[in-house]
């Protein structure tokens, strides 16, 4: 997990691409949210090439809005573009006590919805077991077949009016693991619409992935589709990390991606929306110039990091052979000179914007003369 | 996988995909999944999560209609077998059943309801306990199922015989009668399962029929009003002594007059449960509107029947029928040399679905349903047959839509499936063909 301030060196270190930031893709509508966002998967499925004995690992969410992904992704199936024979899928959460038959369980959302229509192999697909005698041993396991495959690669999930992702209702620790919720009454009672209307019906707990097993995934795509989720997308995006609103728990993520419809982004500032809009337009468009597609390690654990003593910080035993600086010093001068003898270069050579490091710069290359300003600034 | 683990060449677990399926009166686009292996439709998603169990075989039916085999209750023979008509031997007999089985099948009919004649009690001796279900012995190659054996008679109305031979009707005075008649061994058996007779057509107003009905229906057999000169109130004293259904309504039994309306009256009833009433929808026995009557007065309970004898499919010409008569066949046209009485009809079922539904109005599902969900209902077997619901016996016909130029849109069978297995593909009979 990267932390904010960590640098970019430390990044490219870690493998991790140069260019990590939040992506907010802002669409005309839902339509074109979910086209975006399937397009997307398909683009990463194949850009991974999973193989039986290395699948590509999908974490997936339930609810309205996925529903049309789903069914865009079932088309590309279809039309013969996408193969899910190697995918394995972790299901975000699952009611605790409803049969898994029911037409409201996520098993048969999930199955009526997508899998059914695709070619993914039913081992392939893990979803918590609501009915399970220890559920506390159920979301144990969840957690440690996650970390057999390797961690997920990529975790789509959907975000409440109230800035939840998965069940992680406000107020859900952010270092959460999966785990067995109890629903926040706004839940109940948008969910009831589901369950003839009666608030009695709805369930009462469900088991869901944790904040962190979120944040664990190599990429996590959020869709947020609709004027009432304005708020928690504004909640997620402009103020700070805050677990009312564990949506912005992805700020610490280096691979979200939030796809939005017009709508989602109306409690967003101009300037918020005009950010992240330039950053598409500059070509940052997530299918072409997101991170590269690098490999790297399928653990929970970031690879630690490689210890490179730096030069100097030890005392060297002996004096150490003069090489060659890199910096923008003009060192062909000195070439005649005694290569062992000491010689500093003068001060004013360092700096490359005095008027003597244009001298510098004039002795291979044309004389450029500086501004005055940046003499100014020097003296 | 334990899909893998039958045999290679017939896929344990086929899906059909991109299809529409009658489900209650609409067509509605899911799949269904089915189990070569048991026979039956499967609870997919409970397979799929509990089991682990994917298709083996996914069928792509171009949007076309997947619904339940067709049921024919009333049905006399085919290719060129009569089932009133014992042959020297029982062998010889089974072996023409099974020829008119397998031809059946290819017409989209998976079970039926073999029927026999009025005839002599010998006759009901020699061929009845040949014609009872099979249900626990048939493969599905054995082509369409006998769900029973259907008998039309000979305890009926001598005025409305239809072609019946007038010589062999008889009237029933007590229940020892009928035992003697069909054999008490096709009519009172230990369970229903093993019971050869399903359903009886009688006149309730013959003899003391009404005082048997209940006997009758005791045995777990259906009776049937039919070729009965019933007034309206004998027709009500036999549905309250447990008739359940009318043997082809308006043909065979007095007409409806509107100071008596007779048997028919029977579907004007809202107090009480009407019964089912079987209808020949082959554009010679019945006008189209006589069926649209019906129809509207009591739509849940219109069963398509055929009619049809062993005559079905053979050229124009004069052939000889049972007791020395003979029959006259000018195209799907049958009728008693000498005479102008019709004796049954040639069409097969999916055609009567296709009139009755270009007739009625009523839906493509619920013309489906007619020959159907309806009488799987009216045999007790609604979870059974006639239904795509999980559990079920995967007994299916893949229809097509055309657009004949002279009758309208027409579904065609193009493919039947038995317990699960392919058992008729028109498009690979056409390939052969060319």
């Amino acid at each position: 997990m990267s932390t904010p301030h960590e640098s970019d060196a430390k990044k490219v270190a870690r493998g991790l691409p140069f260019s990590e930031s939040t992506r907010v893709i802002i669409r005309e509508d839902p339509q074109e949210v979910s086209v975006y966002i399937a397009e997307y998967i398909v683009s990463r499925i194949k850009a991974f090439k999973p193989t039986e004995t290395q699948p590509f690992v999908l974490g997936l969410p339930t609810g309205s809005s996925p529903e049309i992904i789903y069914k865009i992704l079932v088309q590309r199936h279809r039309a013969g573009e996408i193969s899910f024979k190697n995918v394995v899928t972790f299901n975000m959460d699952e009611y605790v006590g409803l049969p898994r038959d029911h037409p409201e369980s996520y098993h048969s959302f999930m199955y009526k919805h997508f899998f059914s229509h695709v070619d993914i192999p039913p081992q392939n697909i893990n979803i918590l077991d609501g009915n399970a005698p220890d559920l506390a041993a159920e979301c144990a396991s969840f957690d440690a077949r996650i970390a057999r495959y390797g961690g997920i690669e990529l975790f789509l999930g959907g975000v409440g009016p109230d800035g939840h992702i998965a069940f992680n209702e406000p107020g859900s620790s952010l270092a959460s693991r999966t785990r067995v919720k109890t629903l926040a009454y706004d839940t109940i009672i948008a969910n009831s619409r589901f369950f003839d209307n009666d608030v009695n019906k709805v369930p009462r707990m469900a088991m869901t992935v944790g904040i962190q097993t979120i944040m664990d995934a190599r990429e996590v795509v959020i869709v947020a589709t609709g004027a009432h989720k304005a708020f928690a997308v504004q909640k997620g995006l402009e103020d700070g990390v805050n677990h009312m609103w564990t949506l912005s728990a992805l700020q610490l993520h280096p691979h979200p991606l939030i796809v939005c419809d017009k709508d989602a982004t109306l409690e967003l500032k101009v300037k918020t929306v005009r950010y992240f809009e330039s950053i598409e337009q500059a070509g940052t468009d997530a299918r072409t110039q997101g991170p590269p597609l690098v490999y790297r390690p399928r653990t929970y654990v970031p690879a630690p990091l490689p210890v490179k003593k730096a030069p100097g910080l030890t005392t060297p035993d002996r004096t150490p052979v003069k090489v060659p600086k890199d910096l923008r010093i003009n060192t062909e001068l000195h070439r005649a000179m005694e290569e062992d003898e000491l010689t500093p270069d003068s001060m004013s050579s360092r700096m490359v914007d005095s008027a003597i490091g244009g001298l510098d710069g004039a002795l291979k290359n044309d004389l450029i003369f500086d501004r005055m300003g940046a003499r100014m600034t020097t003296l | 996988m334990p899909g893998k683990t039958s045999a290679p060449n017939t896929p344990r677990i086929t899906k059909f995909t991109n299809c529409r399926l009658v489900r209650g009166s609409s067509l509605v686009e899911q799949d269904l999944w089915i189990d070569s292996l048991t026979g039956k439709i499967l609870k997919d998603q409970e397979a799929f999560y509990e089991l682990h169990l994917s298709p083996d075989e996914i069928i792509d039916l171009g949007g076309r209609i997947l619904a339940p085999g067709l049921i024919d209750t009333q049905l006399n023979g085919a290719q060129g077998f009569d089932f009133s008509v014992p042959c020297a031997t029982k062998d010889e007999y089974d072996q023409g059943l099974r020829l008119v089985n397998q031809g059946l099948a290819r017409t989209g009919v998976t079970s039926y309801l073999p029927t026999v004649v009025s005839s002599t009690p010998e006759v009901y001796w020699k061929v009845l306990p040949s014609l009872g279900p099979t249900a626990n012995t048939h493969t599905p190659l054995d082509g369409a199922e006998s769900l029973g054996a259907h008998v039309e008679g000979p305890f009926i109305s001598p005025g409305r015989n239809g072609i019946h031979k007038p010589e062999v009707l008889r009237s029933a005075q007590t229940y020892d009668d009928l035992l003697h008649c069909y054999g008490s061994s096709n009519l009172a058996p230990p369970t229903p399962h093993t019971s050869p007779i399903k359903m009886i057509t009688a006149a309730p107003e013959v003899g003391n029929m009404m005082a048997q009905i209940p006997h009758i229906t005791d045995a777990g057999i259906i009776y049937s009003i039919g070729h009965s000169d019933a007034t309206y109130e004998q027709a009500i004293s036999a549905t309250h002594a447990g008739a359940r259904m009318i043997t082809h309504l308006f043909n065979a039994m007095r007409p409806f007059y509107h100071r008596n309306p007779g048997v028919f009256g029977l579907l004007g009833q809202s107090e009480r449960r009407r019964p089912f009433y079987g209808v020949i929808a082959d554009g010679i026995h019945l006008h189209p509107t006589s069926i649209k009557i019906a129809y509207n007065a009591h739509p849940e309970g219109l069963v398509l029947v055929t009619d049809a004898m062993r005559l079905c499919g053979l050229p124009d010409g004069v052939y000889e029928w049972t007791n020395g008569e003979r029959i006259v066949k000018t195209g799907a046209r049958l009728t008693l040399e000498g005479s102008d009485k019709i004796a049954g009809s040639s069409a097969t079922l999916i055609e009567c679905v296709n009139n009755f539904r270009r007739w009625s109005g009523a839906s493509t599902a619920d013309a489906i349903n007619a020959a159907t969900a309806v009488p799987a209902r009216l045999l007790g077997l609604e979870n059974v047959k006639g239904c795509l619901d999980a559990g079920a016996d995967a007994d299916l016909v893949v229809l097509g839509e055309s657009d004949d130029p002279y009758s309208g849109p027409t579904l065609t069978v193009d493919q039947v499936w038995k317990f699960g297995v392919k058992i008729h593909d028109a498009d690979k009979v056409a390939a052969v063909a060319v």
